[in-house]
């Protein structure tokens, strides 16, 4: 416990409090206070405002997109293969690169675009606002979808037979009932969505154009004009708002968690059985998840032409490229990193998860905080922290009592901090998958283990683990798919001796070597897939332990 | 106020076709008639039907095929938002981000109720249910009796032609269930509302209803006043479920209409019977445990299991092959007896009752749940 302890607490304040200080200190010293004025009065704080503008555009779509897939999902009757095919839709971005959809987007509907341009004649310009909204909409959606989605399963079906049985038009129940006790959930999607949109550093490069925001011109600060006292103010520009936003949505997606107050829900969902209202329904969501396809369909094409769109010749010279080529080093050092991070974050999260659930020490609180940071903080203002806090080794006395991490000579070329990046950026998701499993197994089993002789750490090791097995697992999942996907945290922390894959996206879709960038894009959701299987296999499938956590089935023997 | 509501149901059959499993008939040709102001309970174990026919009553289900009518007119096809009914759910379901004040005040908004007049009514409600004073309170604050009365308040101030209750205390601990049961059967009297009450628990039947329908696998098994039921029970599965019982094979010596002299556990006597059962006939008599005097008469016994339950002992008497349950509540005057033990009973020959020939022989299934 001690030993638990000790760890998380060295690791939430080296690895996040840290840096997410020293950038705090920069930006509070006299020569910063001009950047500031700068950048919060005209003409500048044009960036701020389109910002928010971009946050609030994003978060309302992809709201709205979350709500009708998981309405569609839940309550209308369709064929299961069309729900199933929906479904996977809508998670498909989730272990997708951030540049992956821009790319499709600019492919299909840019100036030169096959649809906008080839099929429909337009001159149609996808950068700038409008393109950033319909891609990070559709990229961002997944998390709003599976909340209410979740949410709208565990809504007592009674309830709406009670408001119908109480006289209440279809209509009235879903505004009366239905809607309000989504609010929460929708709330805490909302502004879920509205944080993502504000830390996302890809596509404001890719496809902001003329737009710039916060994460953009940072990025532009940083890597154009080695400006890194601009970046530490941009940085807190952006760390404000994020962090207050999360941490209301945080306080929401509790709420959300404890709609039903009594009973056991009965029955299957209500169906929505108005003919017309159903089929606008799934026909909106089937047009977005056949727009999902056609995005991923032109992603895998383009990764088998020289040019797409301009040069269909199908060649495998891009997977040559990535794979046996100038790209290895990037899959394998990533994949490397990936993996390194992937576990460590796991049980990092499953045990600062016990410590929070179960722990009697003061400051619970306060470590549920801090290791939260880690999501809430946008990356790229973690970029500029670990590069003032761990570009110069700390040294006591002469002694560095801490090695220099970040850039090219730092420890390991820098991969020591990428590593530490990803851990930083994925342990929340274990911890709180893990925290909602420990909240659901009742102390006492644990209490038994202990009076039958075991200490806390067998205790942890032989039963509540293997009780938390699924979210473990989640929380591996996400790890992984998160570590790979990054972007925004690593990319002012990559150095030639550690090449990172979505890194090299950005490079060549900079070059406008598409091919390529869609390659490393391919190769990438693959090998995120495949682990995904891995660990299923590895760890096994939920079901048998939810089974086991389940007092009205009998207990399997394992 | 208008005269309560007689409910009628005419061949009610619902069929559930799922595309995994083969169809399932829930509920088979089902006819009821209810008188206006009675109470009146579904009971069986679970998956008799009870519940899908309460949901066909209030329009959650459409019938497959015969007719729900409400003082002669046909419902079947109404939504339900148009049946006015009031439901009591199994969860309760209280709207969990309403007032209770707001969830009672839910389907007197709907009928355009406002201001002092809804808030009078609301309060009268509250009142009636014993919650006064607890409006604004939210249902997660209030204890499982109470969200039930809430539940009970909501379905009530609409004044429902029919109140419909879904096993709403299977959810409560036993005392609570007790006197919760007393309590809706006062707001009912009180009211007059003609009330479907579905329920697996006997002794809730009993104490609530003007009328049991016992159910078993989608058909009515028998229906009748509680009594009546419980002494004369139409089949096996009737006087098993309802209760407990001794099934006692008899041979009949001479039926009349309404009782029979038959040979019962070697001994002659007349005991109530249904008709139509021919002399010389083996046929099933059922004696109730409470209808064995031990202590007392011709017969001779041995205890096999013997357990005291402080009011009444209870005992499993063996007369030659047959095995038999008894309760004795007079065991302060006879004292007890251990196992082993030879004892004197008899048969209360006037509490027996011979069922119909070639009744089913199916018992019904053991009830975990019953108190």
């Amino acid at each position: 416990m001690t030993v638990a302890l000790t760890l998380a607490v060295a690791f939430v304040v080296i690895a996040i409090a840290w840096p997410i200080l020293s950038m705090v200190g920069s930006s509070l010293t006299g020569e910063a206070l001009p950047v500031f004025v700068r950048y919060l009065t005209p003409p500048q704080n044009q960036i701020l405002i389109n910002t928010v503008i971009l946050g609030l555009s994003v978060a309302t779509l992809g709201s709205l997109l979350g709500f009708l897939f998981a309405y569609v999902q839940v309550r209308v009757p369709l064929p299961r293969l069309m729900k199933r095919f929906m479904h996977l839709m809508a998670l498909l971005p989730i272990v997708s690169p951030p540049f992956a959809l821009a790319l499709a987007a600019i492919i299909l509907f840019g100036r030169a675009g096959f649809i906008t341009h080839d099929l429909l004649g337009l001159d149609v310009n996808i950068y700038g606002l409008h393109g950033m909204v319909l891609v990070m909409s559709l990229s961002f959606f997944p998390v709003a979808y599976i909340t209410l989605s979740g949410l709208l399963r565990a809504l007592d079906p009674a309830l709406d037979e009670a408001a119908t049985n109480l006289g209440a038009s279809r209509w009235r129940t879903f505004r009366t009932v239905t809607l309000p006790l989504l609010l929460p959930g929708i709330a805490s999607g909302f502004l879920l969505l509205f944080v993502e949109a504000l830390a996302d550093l890809g596509n404001p490069i890719v496809l902001g154009g003329n737009f710039q925001v916060l994460a953009s011109r940072l990025y532009l600060a940083i890597i154009g004009q080695y400006d890194v006292l601009a970046g530490a103010v941009l940085g807190i520009l952006l760390l404000v708002p994020s962090l207050i936003v999360y941490f209301v949505h945080r306080y929401y997606a509790e709420r959300a968690s404890v709609v039903s107050v009594t009973g056991k829900p009965s029955g299957r969902p209500i169906e929505l059985t108005h003919r017309p209202v159903a089929i606008i329904l799934t026909a909106l969501a089937m047009l977005v998840s056949l727009l999902v396809a056609l995005m991923y369909g032109t992603i895998v094409f383009g990764a088998f032409t020289n040019l797409v769109g301009v040069d269909n010749t199908l060649t495998l010279d891009n997977f040559a490229f990535v794979l046996f080529g100038y790209g290895l080093k990037a899959v394998s050092d990533t994949v490397l990193l990936a993996g390194i991070a992937t576990p460590i974050a796991g049980l990092l999260g499953v045990v600062i998860a016990f410590l929070v659930v179960r722990g009697q020490f003061i400051g619970r609180g306060a470590l549920d905080f801090g290791t939260m940071l880690g999501v809430a903080v946008p990356g790229t203002v973690f970029g500029i922290g670990y590069l003032l806090a761990f570009n110069t080794p700390l040294e006591v006395g002469g002694f560095a009592i801490f090695p220099k991490l970040t850039g090219g000579a730092g420890l390991l070329g820098g991969a020591v901090a990428i590593v530490l990046i990803f851990i930083v950026r994925s342990t929340p998701g274990g911890l709180r998958s893990g925290a909602a499993a420990l909240q659901q197994i009742d102390p006492t089993i644990e209490e038994a283990s202990v009076s039958l002789g075991a200490d806390q750490a067998t205790t942890f090791r032989r039963v509540v683990l293997p009780l938390i097995r699924p979210a473990f697992l989640t929380g591996l999942i996400y790890s992984f798919a998160r570590s790979m996907t990054a972007i925004s945290a690593i990319i002012f922390l990559t150095t030639p001796a550690t090449r990172i894959m979505t890194q090299q996206i950005l490079n060549e879709t900079n070059s406008a070597r598409f091919g390529n960038a869609l390659a490393y894009c391919v190769i990438l959701i693959l090998i995120v897939c495949v682990a995904i299987g891995l660990l299923y296999l590895i760890i096994g499938s939920s079901t048998r332990v939810d089974r086991a956590l389940d007092p009205t089935t009998t207990v399997p023997s394992t | 106020m208008t005269a309560p509501a007689m409910v009628k149901l005419e061949r009610l059959t619902k069929r559930f076709r799922s595309p995994e499993t083969r169809e399932v008939v829930a509920v088979d040709d089902v006819s009821l008639e209810l008188a206006g102001g009675s109470f009146v309970t579904l009971l069986g174990p679970s998956g008799c039907g009870k519940t899908t026919t309460l949901r066909l009553i209030a329009g959650f289900e459409t019938p497959t095929t015969g007719r729900i009518l409400v003082d002669g007119a046909d419902v079947s096809r109404r939504t339900p938002d148009k049946r006015e009914m009031g439901m009591v759910f199994q969860s309760y379901a209280l709207f969990p981000h309403l007032t209770v004040f707001e969830n009672v005040a839910y389907g007197l908004r709907l009928r355009r109720r406002s201001g002092s007049d809804l808030r009078a009514a609301v309060e009268r409600t509250l009142a009636l249910v014993n919650l006064h004073g607890l409006g604004g309170r939210r249902p997660s604050e209030l204890s499982g009796g109470q969200q039930q009365r809430v539940a009970l308040a909501r379905a009530m101030a609409i004044e429902p032609r029919v109140l419909l209750f879904d096993e709403p205390l299977s959810n409560l601990d036993a005392k609570l269930r007790v006197s919760l049961r007393a309590e809706i059967r006062r707001i009912q009297q009180q009211l007059g509302i003609t009330s479907v009450y579905v329920t697996h628990d006997q002794s809730e039947a009993m104490a609530l209803s003007d009328v049991v329908v016992v159910m078993n696998a989608g058909r009515v098994e028998q229906t009748g006043p509680p009594d009546q039921v419980y002494r004369r029970p139409a089949t096996r599965f009737v006087a098993d479920f309802i209760g407990r019982a001794n099934f006692v094979e008899v041979e009949v010596v001479a039926p009349d209409a309404e009782s029979a002299e038959v040979t019962i556990l070697g001994q002659r006597m007349r005991i109530p019977a249904a008709t139509g059962h021919r002399a010389g006939s083996i046929a099933t008599a059922v004696v109730r445990p409470e209808s064995i005097r031990v202590g007392a008469g011709d017969l001779r016994a041995t205890v096999q299991r013997s357990t005291f339950l402080g009011p009444l002992a209870e005992y499993e008497l063996s007369i030659g092959d047959q095995v038999l349950l008894a309760v004795d509540p007079d065991w302060m005057g006879g004292g007890l007896h251990g196992v082993g033990e030879e004892v004197a009973c008899s048969v209360r020959a006037d509490q027996a009752y011979m069922l119909p020939p070639n009744a089913p022989a199916e018992v019904a299934p053991e009830d975990p749940d019953a108190v």
